[in-house]
């Protein structure tokens, strides 16, 4: 709201996703990849095995033609996009931790010289001199990546800082070591992913079972021991927040079984490398190294929508408002916006007074504020997917409007604005995909009402206080559904007919029974 | 119509981690050395075009060619490395506009990536199967050079619009799909040459080091890039006098009175600038007719480095002008970081220190070479 919103037609989010996952799965190699270089370097020297220093020097090529330049562009990339996207967050992570970043572009800096210098001293350099270089680069590397996840962790876990604003506790927070251990095994099993690349096309049968010996060495051990790793930096989370990969929300649900899934085929891919190593070929290499890229870009996936509802957790949504006033917001805290109303809040709006006419053009302005960083209106996680599927009509749609905040395990602001401009955004929804009042309550099985009705907030679990504290007596139980927020003052304010509160009461009794709720499971939440 | 200063967004939240002028400093500095490597590597471009396919020896072309081409590869990632910071600091101080015109150029923006990539590519294939097929080299480096070149249009419009708010609530109006540009802007085109003229006459210089690199080597092949490279410079620098004064008349009233006597600083520099620009260029000349390389190679950039160092101050000095009705340097409440400020400045004098012991190791540029 206090910057621009730029609209970019397939989901800005999506667009920030393309870029980080094509730049992390380049710049863990770059950190992983340095290492393998000089420490086979060394091997390969001490063993006189020239064979595999000649391929070594190829793949050094192949290693600064990938990290330092697709990888350095990209990362300067994410700089861009982020800046595009959310200003706000990258405005606040660059004032928070200017003095990081400056460290971190000193790093940078030794670090693409040193790998340039390594590159050219293949033909130059004593050995020993040219080791050096492969070692500074290593250290100048790893060290960048030292500081840049002080800052990735601190947007999923500013811990304490969001209470003293003291810069080291957010740098140094929760998730900083499982974090820096997680990325530092991905790197190390990345080096082995692109040596297999460059080994494939090796001539000679022995010299590829070499490399590719070799490279499993890096990868199997590594991924081994992610899965505990990875429990680690799990266990140091909020555990409401990892709730949202464990069922909460179907995007970071589904990204942490692919994140699994294609974990385990890379490692047994790389198992597979081992069988008949000096005859691997091509097609198989880049298969590994797809497969690996489709792991990592689903491990960020999950890691940037658990985030959610927030860039910053407990301080900046995704939306670019601040989830409390706070000195020198602009205004721009969800509170105050919805005070004030978003027509008079944000800077980058056309319209300030909201007429009965052009209802549907406010609504489509605050649509671009709220929530187009996370949404489109019909490619990625677009309104009319969702519309279609629950079938809303508006008055639903602006009821539910009034919970965002509880959908999928809270991964929603709170609408920010008054009711009014609710009505006008629900008016502007409901032109992307009109579904007509009788359509709204044509479903008469109970399992499609609660789908259409309650799921985006209540799961069915035993711990759910709808399964837990909806009233056993049907009667009773359909007639307490007649006001949802009588029985939370939260829910939406919605009118559901007879017959669907029977049939809905009946589906959640034969859940109950079926998945053994038990009385038992009252009380505790 | 909306007044236009509404538009303005709100500083950060936070505050600054260091006083103002520690950012101003930081942020000069580094554009210093940004912007000498961006003319490193489009103006060595441009004479590497320039020499293939105008030199009267087809083969001495080529190896001039060739010789630059290899080291495009280098003076790319210097850029942008070296463009970071710079980009770091000037999100710090000018964020509220600097994003906003981002935004409003969004793809052509994030096209810069894009391109840049791709130039990077075509850099790396011409040095490194340049010498095996020259025509195709000639015709991957002309296209690198092309999309350097469009990438400092780019950032041009970038940095006009982000001076310009007045121009910002029509064209997000419009159309907030980010596909603007800042294309009605008066002084764009004219700024715009101001630098590219200025990169061809450092790709100038970057000959005349070369040409010392090989003087004791190669007399003859030294001689001809001494030549080449000096007579670049010095065209190139006439013409910047004339483009820099149109760039001047282009300026709005107020902002064109800054350099002309309403800032003394701003005047001084401007003065210190052309006088420069004239002594570097008859320098140059008695160098070329006496084969003076020592004034070619160290006198003449002395003088330049100073010319520099003046534009860039006056850069600033403009952007804050044109800045003045909505941006305040007492704008910033300020607090130093004293826990991370120190460690970054040990890391940087460090980093510096090791970076020369780098390069000195390699024996760079003296040319002293292991043997393999
Ligand atoms: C912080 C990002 C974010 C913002 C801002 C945001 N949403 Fe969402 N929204 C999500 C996510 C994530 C989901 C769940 C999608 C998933 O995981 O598949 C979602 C789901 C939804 C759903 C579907 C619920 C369902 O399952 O039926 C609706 C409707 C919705 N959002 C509307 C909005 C509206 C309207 C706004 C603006 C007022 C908004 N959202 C703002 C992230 C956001
Ligand atoms: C927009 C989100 C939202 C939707 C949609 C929603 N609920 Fe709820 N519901 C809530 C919240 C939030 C609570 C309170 C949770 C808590 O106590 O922590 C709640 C609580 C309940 C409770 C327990 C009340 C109590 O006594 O503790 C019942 C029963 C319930 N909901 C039924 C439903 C049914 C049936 C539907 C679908 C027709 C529905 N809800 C749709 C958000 C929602």
């Amino acid at each position: 709201m206090n910057f621009p919103v730029w609209n970019v037609v397939f989901g800005a989010d999506l667009l920030i996703a393309m870029v980080a996952i094509l730049h992390v799965f380049v710049s863990h190699f770059a950190v992983g990849g340095g290492l393998f270089l000089v420490v086979t370097e060394h091997r390969a020297r001490r063993k006189n095995d020239t064979a595999l220093l000649g391929w070594l020097k190829a793949h050094t090529k192949f290693f600064v033609l990938v990290t330092a330049v697709f990888g350095a562009i990209s990362g300067v990339g994410i700089w861009f996009t982020i800046g595009l996207i959310g200003p706000t967050a990258t405005s606040n992570l660059i004032h928070i931790f200017v003095w990081a970043w400056a460290i971190e572009w000193v790093f940078f800096f030794l670090e693409i010289t040193a790998a340039l210098l390594y590159l050219y001293g293949w033909n130059k350099l004593e050995p020993r001199l040219h080791e050096w270089y492969g070692w500074v680069y290593f250290v100048a590397a790893y060290a960048s990546m030292i500081v840049i996840n002080g800052m990735i962790t601190f947007m999923l876990t500013p811990g304490r800082w969001v209470k003293n604003h003291q810069i080291w506790q957010g740098f140094f927070n929760p998730t900083y070591f499982p974090s820096l251990a997680f990325r530092t095994a991905i790197a190390l099993a990345l080096a082995g992913v692109y040596a297999l690349i460059t080994a494939s096309v090796q001539k000679d049968a022995a010299l590829k079972a070499r490399i590719v010996r070799w490279s499993a060495c890096w990868i199997v051990p590594s991924l081994a021991v992610l899965p505990v790793l990875g429990w680690w930096y799990i266990h140091r989370l909020p555990a409401d927040v990892w709730t949202s990969a464990r069922g909460g929300m179907p995007t970071a649900t589904h990204f942490a079984l692919f994140a699994v899934a294609l974990l385990s085929v890379t490692f047994a891919l790389a198992l597979l490398t081992l069988v008949r190593p000096g005859r691997m070929h091509l097609a198989f290499s880049l298969l590994v190294a797809l497969v690996a890229l489709g792991a990592m870009g689903s491990f960020e996936f999950v890691r940037e929508s658990v985030r959610l509802p927030y860039v910053i957790s407990n301080y900046l949504y995704a939306n670019s408002l601040y989830s409390k006033p706070i000195a020198g917001d602009g205004g721009f805290s969800v509170d105050q916006v919805t005070a004030a109303g978003v027509l008079h809040s944000a800077k980058w709006i056309d319209i300030r007074t909201l007429t009965l006419n052009d209802q549907v053009a406010a609504g489509h302005e605050i649509f671009r504020v709220d929530c187009q960083s996370c949404h489109t209106t019909s490619a990625y996680r677009s309104m009319k997917r969702f519309i279609q599927m629950r079938q809303w009509d508006q008055a639903k749609i602006a009821a539910m409007l009034g919970g965002l905040e509880f959908m999928h395990n809270n991964v929603m602001p709170p609408f920010a604005g008054t009711d009014a401009e609710r009505a006008a955004l629900a008016a502007y929804l409901t032109t992307i995909y009109p579904v007509s009042a009788a359509a709204a309550s044509a479903a008469t099985d109970g399992r499609t009402v609660f789908a259409q009705n309650c799921s985006m907030c209540h799961r069915v679990s035993a711990a759910d206080p709808l399964f837990m504290n909806l009233s056993r007596d049907p009667a009773i139980a359909a007639e307490s559904l007649s006001d949802l927020t009588s029985l939370f003052p939260l829910m939406p304010h919605m009118k559901l007919g007879i017959r669907q509160r029977v049939a809905l009461v009946e589906w959640i009794d034969a859940q109950r029974s079926a998945k053994g709720f038990s009385g038992a499971a009252q009380g505790e939440k | 119509m909306l007044i236009q200063s509404s538009l303005i967004p709100a500083a950060d939240p936070n505050p600054l981690p260091a006083p103002y002028w520690v950012f101003e400093l930081f942020l000069i500095a580094t554009f210093v050395l940004h912007i000498v490597a961006m003319n490193f590597m489009l103006g060595g471009g441009v004479l590497a075009l320039a020499s293939k396919w105008r030199a009267k020896n087809r083969e001495n072309g080529n190896r001039v060619f060739l010789d630059i081409a290899k080291k495009l590869p280098i003076f790319l990632p210097a850029t942008v490395s070296l463009g970071i910071a710079p980009l770091l600091f000037v999100q710090v101080l000018y964020g509220q506009f600097f994003y906003t015109s981002s935004i409003l150029m969004a793809w052509p923006w994030f096209l810069v990536l894009v391109l840049l990539v791709i130039a990077y590519y075509g850099f790396y294939y011409v040095s490194y199967r340049g010498g095996k097929s020259m025509g195709k080299a000639g015709g991957v480096l002309l296209g690198s050079t092309i999309l350097v070149f469009v990438i400092g249009f780019l950032f041009s419009n970038n940095i006009t619009l982000s001076q310009t708010p007045s121009r910002w609530g029509a064209k997000y109006f419009a159309s907030a799909s980010g596909w603007h540009l800042n294309l009605t802007e008066p002084t764009l085109i004219p700024r715009f040459l101001h630098f590219f003229a200025a990169a061809v006459a450092l790709g100038g210089l970057l000959l005349v080091f070369m040409a010392l690199a090989n003087w004791k080597r190669d007399r003859e092949y030294a001689g001809q890039l001494l030549h080449f490279g000096g007579k670049a410079f010095m065209y190139a620098t006439m013409a910047q006098i004339v483009v820099g004064i149109v760039f001047l008349v282009s300026l709005p009233q107020a902002m064109r009175m800054v350099f002309m006597g309403a800032n003394l600083v701003a005047t001084t520099l401007l003065m210190v600038g052309i006088l420069g620009a004239i002594v570097a260029i008859f320098l140059m000349s008695e160098a070329l007719h006496s084969e003076n390389i020592r004034a070619a190679a160290y006198y003449v950039p002395a003088i330049v480095a100073v010319v520099i160092v003046s534009m860039s101050i006056m850069r600033d000095l403009l952007r804050n002008a044109y800045l003045k009705p909505y941006f305040h340097p007492e704008q910033f409440a300020v607090k130093t970081q004293w826990s991370v400020l120190p460690l970054f400045l040990g890391i940087f004098a460090a980093g510096v220190i090791f970076w020369l012991v780098m390069i000195g190791r390699y024996g760079l540029p003296g040319g002293r070479r292991h043997s393999a």
